[in-house]
C-alpha cells in the first residue's frame, strides 16, 4: 500500500507528539530522584537529549541546581543556578512558537518557569553560599530576592493573590543576620510575619512560626530598636524575654518535606453558542462563560466557530504528592525545638496556577477555536484533507505540564543554639500514624562562634519509596 | 484567510528586542515609587548642608577655633524596606568632604584596616615612611540618623511618608549641636 502526503503527516505526528505529560516523559530522571538515586538521577539529567533545550532549560538548569546542592556539590549546583537566574532575568517571549502553540499546543514554546520556582532558584543558591561561609555572595542573592518580591508584589493590588512571599522575606532576615546586619534582618523579619498573618493566612491558612516571633523579638533587641523591642514582646506575650547569645552561635536548620506537586492535564468539553457576532464558549459543569466577538471577523471564520458545537479542550493542573512525614523535631542534650513549617510550595503552586486559570482557558479555548476553524475550512475544499487536519488537532492538543518537580513539598525551620565544641544533635522525622519516628544523627563541631546552616531533605511521599539526604 | 494575517502580526512581533539606554545620574526618575537613588542624594544633600551652615555649628566651629571633624555613627533603618543604608552615609559623608566646612573621620571599619596596615608598616617600611602611632585626628562631632516610613494604603493607592531625622552631637559633652528633620510624601497608584 502506498501513503499518501496527508497520511505520512498524520503518522510522523502521531510518532512525534507524544500524549505523555512532562513528568511521564522524563520517567526514568524522577523514578530514580524519588528513590533517592541522586547521582543516576543526576547522570539521567546530563545526558538527556539536547533535543528541544530550549524549551526546557529552565528546567534543566534548575534541576541541576537543586540535585548538585542536595548532593553538596554548592559550588557547581550555583553555576547551573545562576544561568537559571539569568535565564529568568532575560525571558522574553518568542512570537513565532507563540504563534505556532495556537495551532500545536503551548509545550512547543519555552518554559519560563513560574514566579515561586524563580524565587526558590535564589533560595537555593543563597543556601549554597551559606553553607561555604560565603555570606557576602548570600547577600548579593538577598538583594536580588528583594527585587523579585518587589516585582512580584507590584503586578497584583490585593491580598488574595500570591503576590508576597513570606518565607522569602524569612529568608532575607536569616542572610542579613548572618552578615551581622541586625537592622535588616529585622525589617525582613517583620515583612515576613505581616505576610504570615495577613495574605498567607488567607490564602494558605498559615500561622506565624513560632522561630519567627523569637526571630524579631531577638534582632529588636540586637539592631538597638527599643520601642520595637517592647512592642514585640508584648505582642507575642514574652513580656519575661532575655536574651542570652548561646556560646556557639546558632544552628538553622531547614527541613525539606516530600515533593512538590506534579502538573498533569484534565480536558473540559466546551460547548459553543452564536447569538449575533458573539460566539460563547461554555462549560456548565464548571460554570464557565468565554464571549469572543466575531464583528471584525470574516464570514467563513463565523461559518466556521458557528458550526462548531462541541470540543475538548486541555488544561494543566496540579496533582499533588501528599507528604508521609508530617513534623520533625531536633532534640540536643534534653531540649527539644520543634521544626515549623515556613512554605508550602505545594499550596503555592495551586495558587499561582489558579491566578491565571482564566487566562489559561482563554488562551486554550482561542487554540482550539482556530484548531476547529482551520478544521472547518479544510473540510469544505477536501473532506479527506479536513478530516486529515481534524486528527492532527486532536494529537497535538495538549496542556502545558511542564514545571519544577524536584523542589520539596513543603519547608521546616528551626534554630539550635550551639556550645562551642561538640554538640550532639538528633533529628526525628515523625508521620501522622503512630509508627516509629524515623531518627538521623549529626555531629556539629563549633570552634567559632556564628551561625551554621543545615538543610535535610527527605523525598518520601505517600506511597512510594524513597531516600535522605 | 484572517488566521494567516493574525499569525503574520504575530511573528513580526518577535522582531521586538530589548533596548538599554545609558541616562545621567542626576535624572530624576521614580518607577515602583520607593525610596530610590534619588530620594537618597536629595535628602544627604539638603540636610549635610543645612547642617554646615547652620548656625549652631557654625558657632561650634568659632568657639573651637578650627574645623570640626565630623564622624558618621550609624544610620538607623526603621522602615519596612531596605534601604541601603550605607549608600546614605557615603554620600553625607562625600558632601561634608567638598564642603569644606568640617573634616571627615573614617568610620570605624576603615579605621580597623588603616590600624592593621600602620602596624606592618612599623615593622617593613622604612623609618622615615613609617606612619606614626597616636596621630590620628580624634572627631569632635557624630552624626546620628534614623529614618522612618508611615504607609497609608487603599486599594490601588498608596501614600509613603519617609521621615529621616540626623542630629550632631558634642563627642565630649554629649550635648546636640544640631538636629535636622526632612520628610518625602509619595502618593503612588498602580
Amino acid at each position: 500500500m502506498r501513503l499518501g502526503l496527508p497520511s505520512f503527516i498524520v503518522i510522523s505526528l502521531f510518532f512525534t507528539q507524544s500524549c505523555a505529560n512532562y513528568y511521564q516523559s522524563n520517567y526514568s530522571f524522577n523514578a530514580a530522584f524519588e528513590q533517592g538515586e541522586l547521582e543516576r538521577a543526576l547522570a539521567d539529567l546530563q545526558s538527556s537529549p539536547t533535543r528541544d533545550y530550549k524549551k526546557k532549560e529552565f528546567l534543566y538548569l534548575a534541576n541541576n541546581g537543586l540535585l548538585l546542592s542536595v548532593l553538596g556539590r554548592y559550588e557547581e549546583s550555583n553555576e547551573y543556578l545562576e544561568k537559571a537566574f539569568i535565564f529568568g532575568e532575560d525571558y522574553r517571549k518568542n512570537y513565532l512558537d507563540e504563534a505556532a502553540s495556537y495551532l500545536t499546543n503551548p509545550m512547543v514554546t519555552a518554559y519560563p518557569g513560574e514566579d515561586h520556582e524563580h524565587l526558590m532558584v535564589l533560595y537555593y543558591k543563597a543556601m549554597n553560599f551559606l553553607k561555604m561561609g560565603k555570606r557576602a555572595e548570600a547577600l548579593v542573592e538577598c538583594k536580588r530576592l528583594n527585587i523579585r518580591i518587589q516585582q512580584l508584589s507590584d503586578r497584583y493590588n490585593t491580598d488574595k493573590k500570591y503576590q508576597k512571599d513570606a518565607f522569602i522575606h524569612l529568608l532575607m532576615g536569616i542572610i542579613y543576620e548572618a552578615d551581622n546586619d541586625f537592622n535588616n534582618a529585622f525589617i525582613a523579619y517583620r515583612n515576613a510575619y505581616e505576610v504570615y498573618q495577613s495574605a498567607y493566612k488567607e490564602l494558605f491558612n498559615s500561622e506565624v512560626p513560632a522561630q519567627l516571633k523569637e526571630d524579631i523579638i531577638r534582632t529588636a533587641l540586637l539592631s538597638g530598636l527599643k520601642s520595637e523591642f517592647e512592642y514585640f514582646k508584648s505582642e507575642f506575650g514574652r513580656e519575661d524575654y532575655e536574651y542570652t547569645p548561646p556560646s556557639g552561635g546558632d544552628l538553622v536548620f531547614f527541613w525539606h518535606n516530600g515533593l512538590s506537586p506534579i502538573k498533569a492535564e484534565t480536558s473540559f468539553n466546551f460547548i459553543i453558542n452564536r447569538n449575533g457576532n458573539v460566539v460563547t464558549f461554555v462549560n456548565e459543569e464548571l460554570g464557565l462563560s468565554f464571549p469572543f466577538n466575531l464583528s471584525d471577523r470574516d464570514e467563513k471564520d463565523k461559518d466556521g466557530l458557528a458550526n462548531l458545537e462541541i470540543f475538548r479542550v486541555a488544561f494543566p493542573k496540579y496533582v499533588e504528592r501528599p507528604v508521609y512525614y508530617t513534623q520533625a523535631s531536633i532534640y540536643l542534650a534534653e531540649s527539644a525545638y520543634s521544626l515549623q513549617q515556613v512554605e508550602n510550595i505545594d499550596l503555592i503552586a495551586k495558587q499561582v496556577l489558579q491566578q491565571r486559570m482564566t487566562l489559561e482557558f482563554s488562551k486554550a479555548l482561542v487554540r482550539a477555536a482556530l484548531k476547529k476553524v482551520t478544521e472547518y475550512e479544510m473540510r469544505k475544499e477536501s473532506k479527506t484533507f479536513g478530516s486529515l487536519i481534524g486528527i492532527i488537532n486532536a494529537i497535538t492538543e495538549k496542556a502545558d505540564t511542564r514545571n519544577w518537580q524536584t523542589l520539596p513539598h513543603s519547608i521546616y525551620y528551626s534554630r539550635v543554639p550551639m556550645k562551642l565544641g561538640t554538640n550532639e544533635v538528633t533529628l526525628e522525622l515523625a508521620t501522622s500514624t503512630e509508627e516509629t519516628p524515623s531518627k538521623h544523627s549529626f555531629t556539629y563541631i563549633i570552634d567559632k562562634k556564628g551561625m551554621i546552616f543545615h538543610t535535610f531533605t527527605s523525598l518520601e511521599s505517600r506511597s512510594m519509596t524513597y531516600g535522605y539526604y | 484567510m484572517r488566521i494567516t494575517l493574525v499569525l503574520t502580526f504575530i511573528i513580526m512581533l518577535t522582531g521586538c528586542t530589548r533596548q538599554v539606554a545609558r541616562i545621567d545620574p542626576g535624572v530624576s526618575m521614580d518607577l515602583s515609587g520607593r525610596w530610590n537613588d534619588t530620594d537618597s542624594r536629595a535628602v544627604a544633600e539638603a540636610m549635610t548642608n543645612e547642617l554646615l551652615t547652620s548656625e549652631t555649628f557654625e558657632k561650634f566651629a568659632e568657639e573651637e577655633g578650627k574645623k570640626p571633624a565630623i564622624i558618621v555613627g550609624w544610620i538607623l533603618n526603621k522602615t519596612s524596606e531596605h534601604i541601603d543604608a550605607d549608600n546614605f552615609i557615603k554620600k553625607i559623608e562625600l558632601t561634608i568632604f567638598n564642603s569644606g566646612l568640617a573634616d571627615l573621620v573614617e568610620s570605624e571599619e576603615f579605621r580597623d584596616k588603616l590600624r592593621l596596615e600602620r602596624a606592618q608598616q612599623q615593622d617593613f617600611a622604612s623609618n622615615e615612611t613609617t606612619a606614626q602611632w597616636g596621630q590620628e585626628i580624634g572627631a569632635d562631632l557624630m552624626l546620628f540618623g534614623e529614618m522612618n516610613s508611615e504607609t497609608d494604603v487603599y486599594n490601588n493607592k498608596r501614600v509613603v511618608n519617609y521621615v529621616i531625622t540626623l542630629f550632631l552631637t558634642d563627642m565630649e559633652t554629649n550635648k546636640r549641636v544640631w538636629y535636622g528633620q526632612k520628610e518625602i510624601k509619595k502618593y503612588i497608584r498602580n
